[in-house]
């Protein structure tokens, strides 16, 4: 007891790479010797997939439907140099209620006081893109995550659903929810996408954590079933993990973002979709094309 | 557990949270539920609870906010803002308790952000998550009073030595509840102690809210408010004591001396008390032996009841009255530690007697296992006949009785055949209104 866990939860939208870069994180960061647990909030639960070495763990939600009492041994699993893993589960697609699965597996945690037991430096969820229902704003309510990150890379919809995030963590800013930590870029090569993400970040009031290129050494990794961190440490896009972990775990201040109008992000993109067409047929502008 | 439970003898969580938050002093339950949800459990305690229903904007009339799709789909947050702030215009409390019904619960609506702003404001709101699948009417209790723990009392500064906060006793589940927890209340006033029991005419949201100065918590239950003591322990630091329901002298004597142990009390004092009590008690059994004896008052006994009752009353009937308790069937549905802990106390009756018991929540089932155990001692040669037999369990055993020929009393939940005001069993003066009212049965027709 005593000790603050910092509580972290990382959003956007599906296929995004968050699972990808929440678990580089993680390992990143057990690296600079913190104690890390990785909870995924996703029903396809694998989120952790690459830190155990491509194995999927028995879920909390699975195992509560075996069993009425849920011991912490029996959902808490070792992964790469000691992170813990946990998967929150869900229901098969098409049935139940994968919302409340969330907030039953995240409760339940919560009730076996592991965290303190375990000494954890850091909770880290990683949760289900898109927002769809109550239970998956769970981690950002108050008492759980205190900051939320944002992974996005410089596609609309990407950018649309941090943008619908955004809208979320405003409404529980008022009572004591967690508060915006920064945008994740994801995918950043083409110098224009930088530009993208950066003017996105200035209109709602917000920063860019860190700019991850996209990289074949990620790919490589997860054939592998192992993080970047883990597969290849002396890779520069390791490097940029190591960094990034960092400034998470370094974020003391986070702030309640000012998401846009569906009007005014339609303009916006509207503005860009211009911009790129220009940089296409060769029309030169300064800042777009990266000069 | 069985597939399904006939007759069951409880509501869900939110029944017993509704129940409970209608029993603290000057407090306002406000419901985020669909419609359907106040009235059963309102009927189902109509039918259960020894008349007691409601009191001021409870039962019928409390507030809810009648969630319908329309709130299923878009979440029902500002229904539910509304219904606190239009509560408080017309609805005079002293706290606004909001309780979550499953709809709430499922589509995850943030009661804390909704109350937040309330209590921002100086609004005395608090709240419960006590969708009814998290169990039945006791985990409800269970849940309230581990709010109350959790957003209503503050830590204390300092601890008061002789002041102790009682509970486990669930109201209106039990239907002598307030009998019940006076009783105890009297008992440990004796002893010199401070006693908060929330649920009391006499108790005030102001005392509830200094629990957190208490010594010792005291659990007369062995699966009611168990959670909350623990909270309590964790949160306050309080410890706690967890005794069976004392129900005559026998438990009572027990009862005294747990708590004057554990709250380190001058021995002297607490067998004075024990003395004095037991003194009371017997001159006034005096004058009903004889007629006990001559009137072969003696029965032969099955207990049905809540895993409060059934081992407190077989305790009673075996240790202190007399009677020889035959079966015992627990009605709840109980962890293997709690049945454990029950087994154990019907393994050590002071009188010898063992008693069988059983642990099932199905009333039919409770009728034959009873009825087994009846024929099949009553088959073998030089058999002791059973009789005249006596039924001690809920208003659903009385077709057992009558199976048994048996005399019947209601103790257990449900009480629907008795109207019940003041009266409970605890305690030495308990013990005395238990045998007045066995006896009254067996003596009606005289």
């Amino acid at each position: 007891m005593g000790k603050t866990i910092k509580q972290i939860a990382i959003y956007g939208k599906g296929g995004i790479g968050k699972s990808t870069t929440t678990s580089n994180i993680s390992a990143a960061l057990s690296k600079l010797g913190y104690k890390v647990m990785q909870f995924g909030c996703d029903p396809k639960a694998d989120s952790t997939n690459t830190l155990r070495r491509g194995t999927y763990i028995p879920t909390v939600l699975d195992t509560l439907r075996e069993k009425n009492q849920v011991k912490p041994e029996d959902v808490i699993f070792k992964g790469f140099n000691g992170v813990y893993c946990v998967e929150a589960g869900g229901p098969a697609p098409g049935v139940g209620c994968a919302g409340r699965g969330i907030i039953t597996a995240v409760q339940l945690l919560k009730q076996l006081k592991v965290y303190d037991e375990l000494e954890l430096d850091v909770v880290i969820y990683d949760v289900l893109g898109d927002v769809v229902c109550g239970g998956f704003a769970v981690p950002i309510r108050e008492g759980i995550a205190q900051h939320v990150f944002t992974v996005s890379s410089a596609d609309f919809m990407a950018i649309y659903a941090a943008n619908n995030l955004f809208k979320g963590i405003k409404k529980y800013s008022n009572s004591g929810g967690a508060l915006l930590g920064g945008l994740i870029a994801n995918s950043i090569n083409a110098p224009y996408a930088k530009d993208i993400v950066d003017d996105f970040v200035e209109r709602t009031a917000t920063r860019v954590v860190e700019y991850i290129p996209r990289s074949v050494t990620v790919t490589q990794a997860e054939l592998q079933g192992k993080t970047t961190v883990e597969a290849a440490p002396d890779s520069e896009q390791a490097k940029i993990y190591a960094r990034l972990a960092q400034k998470v775990v370094d974020t003391t201040e986070s702030k309640t973002p000012s998401p846009l109008e569906i009007s005014q992000l339609r303009e916006w993109a509207a503005k860009w979709a211009d911009q790129l067409l220009a940089l296409e047929t060769g029309e030169v502008r300064g800042t777009a094309a990266g000069i | 557990m069985a597939n399904l439970t006939e007759r069951p003898r409880h509501t869900c969580a939110l029944g017993g949270a509704i129940a409970t938050a209608s029993a603290l002093p000057g407090t306002i339950p406000v419901l985020h539920a669909p419609p359907g949800c106040a009235s059963n459990t309102t009927w189902t305690q109509a039918g259960g609870c020894g008349l007691q229903l409601g009191g001021y904007c409870g039962g019928l009339s409390m507030p809810g906010t009648n969630m319908q799709e329309r709130e299923v789909v878009f979440g029902g947050s500002e229904r539910l803002q509304e219904l606190i702030k239009n509560a408080q215009t017309v609805m005079e409390g002293d706290l606004y308790f909001v309780l979550t019904s499953c709809v709430a619960e499922v589509i995850g609506d943030d009661i804390g952000a909704i109350v937040k702003p309330f209590q921002d404001e100086g609004i005395p709101v608090i709240y419960a998550e006590t969708g009814g699948f998290k169990g039945n009417s006791y985990t409800g209790y269970d849940l309230t009073l581990q709010s109350l723990w959790e957003n209503f009392i503050p830590a204390a500064a300092e601890r008061v030595p002789e002041k102790v906060n009682l509970w486990g006793i669930p109201p209106f589940f039990d239907a002598f509840w307030r009998g019940n927890l006076e009783g105890l209340r009297q008992l440990l006033r004796r002893l010199g102690l401070t006693v908060n029991t929330f649920f009391t005419a006499e108790d005030t949201l102001a005392g509830i809210r200094e629990a957190g100065s208490a010594s010792l918590n005291i659990l007369v239950s062995d699966g009611y408010g168990t959670g909350a003591a623990e909270l309590s322990r964790q949160k306050h630091g309080i410890p706690y004591v967890v005794s069976p329901l004392p129900i005559g002298p026998a438990a009572s004597d027990e009862f005294l001396r747990s708590v004057g142990a554990a709250l380190g009390l001058d021995r002297q004092r607490v067998e004075t008390v024990i003395g004095e009590e037991n003194r009371r008690y017997y001159r006034y059994l005096d004058t009903f032996v004889d007629c006990y004896n001559d009137m072969d008052l003696q029965r032969y006994a099955a207990v049905a009841g809540d895993a409060n009752y059934a081992p407190a009353v077989t305790r009673f009937l075996a240790d202190d009255l007399g009677w020889l308790p035959e079966v015992v069937a627990v009605s709840d549905v109980l962890t293997e530690e709690q049945e454990r802990a029950i087994r154990q106390r019907l393994e050590k009756l002071s009188s010898g007697l063992r008693p069988k018991v059983y642990f099932t929540p199905d009333t039919s089932e409770i009728r034959r296992c009873v009825k087994e155990h009846w024929t099949t001692e009553a088959g073998a040669k030089y058999a002791n006949k059973l009789t005249p037999a006596f039924v001690v369990g809920s208003s659903l055993e009385r077709e057992l009785a009558k199976d048994l020929q048996a005399g019947h009393l209601s103790v257990s939940f449900p009480v629907s055949n008795r109207a019940i005001l003041d009266r409970g069993y605890t305690g030495y003066r308990g013990g005395l209104r238990l045998i007045e009212d066995l006896i009254g049965v067996i003596a009606v027709n005289r």
